[in-house]
């Protein structure tokens, strides 16, 4: 182990003042890469679907999860699997992942696409979410540079697991019929 | 390449360096597919919230059998058990029952015993068979994270992977000659980071309560519970370990918070160093 520290770690006493974090961006893969890390050797094409409210209701109460799911996202193969992206917001997070689902209507892989933290009101608020939506790729240059190796944050993945939950809520009441 | 995924409860970033330009993508993905699937077997056999794991039959069985386990449950429970020693019981996963009783953890049927042993009770039988003088209620969420670190560790490399990272929620490795730079987060604002040097072929674990209370509860319990008492601890402080392994890292900061002693012997057995950030 080699450990060069920071020298102000020496000073006993002194405070140690840290760098705000406003928004920290981290970007792992593409709505692509996840479809080949999930599926690596199927062709999808994008079936955009449209979610009736009654489905978002019941998307909504099995999962807690409450801004509506977006049905642009999804992509289907022709041994009916499918390949959707959706993301969850937390109170501190936003979380942009894919999930695949086997022809048979199991979890076939989830991948995380993008993570975004922020301490202040700006996460729930509809705008300043939106700046991310869909810059994944296209755009990593306007979200802040990542700020890596963080220790301390035991993030809990429960939020996630909620947002998978109501996309196979979803898959249920209106992609499992179109499987096969 | 840098890919995350749910596991262990928290989001797990595995990131590595890009080695030869041709099919470094693909060998990179199959190396942390690896490094995935190794902490996957962790959670399968350590997982308290899982029925089924070999850690749930430890804690029904292992006062009436003799229980045959996994060789990586083994490891992490001789090393469980050598922390407990050194630290003079102030590490100990048998602290599970009480986290039940807090309703931090959840009570699994068939489970109602009341009095329950600790880490002493388990007697380890070489190779990799386990029994216990009381009904135990281990909980090995404070080591386990570490261990699995290790072992995503040991898949990359495996696969060929030279230098990388690997971080489950705080619990971080870096390998290979690259060193990177940490922080860590402050407890009193958990939204500042504070710098902590750079490290290279090593890791660092941190225990601070700042996510466990939250503003509009702050009567939550803490997840840290002194075996010595039993009482749950609370402090404003976070305390962060570094050490050569990740599990070890991982376990010490609860020997770090429960003595407060940056100086235990037990850093020093472990090549390990305490840090801590005063709120």
């Amino acid at each position: 182990m080699n450990w060069k520290p920071n020298p102000l770690l020496a000073l006993a006493g002194v405070a140690l003042v840290g760098a705000p974090i406003y928004a920290h961006a981290k970007i792992f893969v593409s709505a692509e890469q996840a479809q080949k890390l999930i599926f690596p050797n199927k062709q999808f094409t994008k079936t955009p679907l449209l979610i009736t409210e009654d489905v978002q209701d019941k998307m909504q109460s099995a999962s807690s999860v409450s801004h509506p799911f977006k049905g642009d996202r999804v992509w289907r193969a022709s041994d009916g699997s499918y390949f959707i992206v959706d993301e969850v917001v937390g109170k501190h997070e936003m979380i942009t992942y894919a999930v695949g689902i086997s022809p048979i209507g199991a979890v076939q892989g989830i991948e995380i696409m993008e993570y975004v933290e922020s301490y202040g009101y700006e996460v729930a608020d509809e705008s300043w979410r939106k700046q991310f939506v869909g810059k994944t790729v296209e755009d990593p240059i306007k979200l802040k540079k990542d700020i890596e190796n963080i220790s301390g944050a035991t993030l809990s993945s429960k939020h996630l697991t909620d947002g998978v939950k109501r996309i196979m809520v979803m898959y249920d009441l209106t992609l499992k019929s179109k499987a096969k | 390449m840098i890919r995350c995924k749910p596991l262990l409860g928290t989001y797990v970033e595995i990131s590595t360096n890009d080695i030869s330009p041709q099919n470094s993508e693909s060998i990179a993905n199959y190396a942390i597919d690896r490094a995935f699937d190794a902490i996957e077997l962790v959670q399968k056999l350590m997982g308290f919230h899982n029925p089924d794991s070999e850690l749930s039959k430890i804690n029904q069985r292992s006062h009436l059998d003799i229980l045959e386990v996994h060789e990586w449950t083994f490891k992490v429970l001789s090393a469980a058990k050598e922390i407990h020693t050194l630290s003079a019981g102030l590490f100990d996963c048998g602290v599970g029952a009480k986290l039940v009783g807090a309703g931090l953890l959840p009570q699994h049927e068939g489970v109602s015993v009341t009095q329950y042993g600790g880490l002493s009770d388990l007697v380890l039988i070489e190779p990799n068979k386990v029994t216990s003088h009381k009904p135990i209620q281990l909980d090995l969420g404070g080591i386990a994270k570490g261990f699995a670190v290790d072992k995503a560790v040991e898949a990359l490399k495996v696969n060929g992977i030279k230098s990388g990272s690997v971080n489950a929620g705080g619990d971080l490795r870096v390998f290979g000659e690259s060193p990177k730079e940490i922080q860590v987060r402050s407890p009193s604002h958990p939204n500042t980071l504070i710098p902590l040097g750079s490290l290279e072929e090593g890791s660092i674990a941190s225990t601070g309560l700042y996510y466990s209370k939250s503003q509009d509860d702050m009567n939550t319990l803490s997840y840290i519970v002194n075996p010595l008492n039993m009482e749950h601890i609370h402090f404003n402080d976070s305390y962060s370990v570094l050490a050569p392994e990740c599990m070890y890292a991982d376990a010490l900061t609860k020997v770090f918070a429960i003595s407060q002693d940056d100086s235990h012997p037990c850093f020093k057995h472990f090549s390990a160093q305490a840090i801590r950030i005063t709120a």
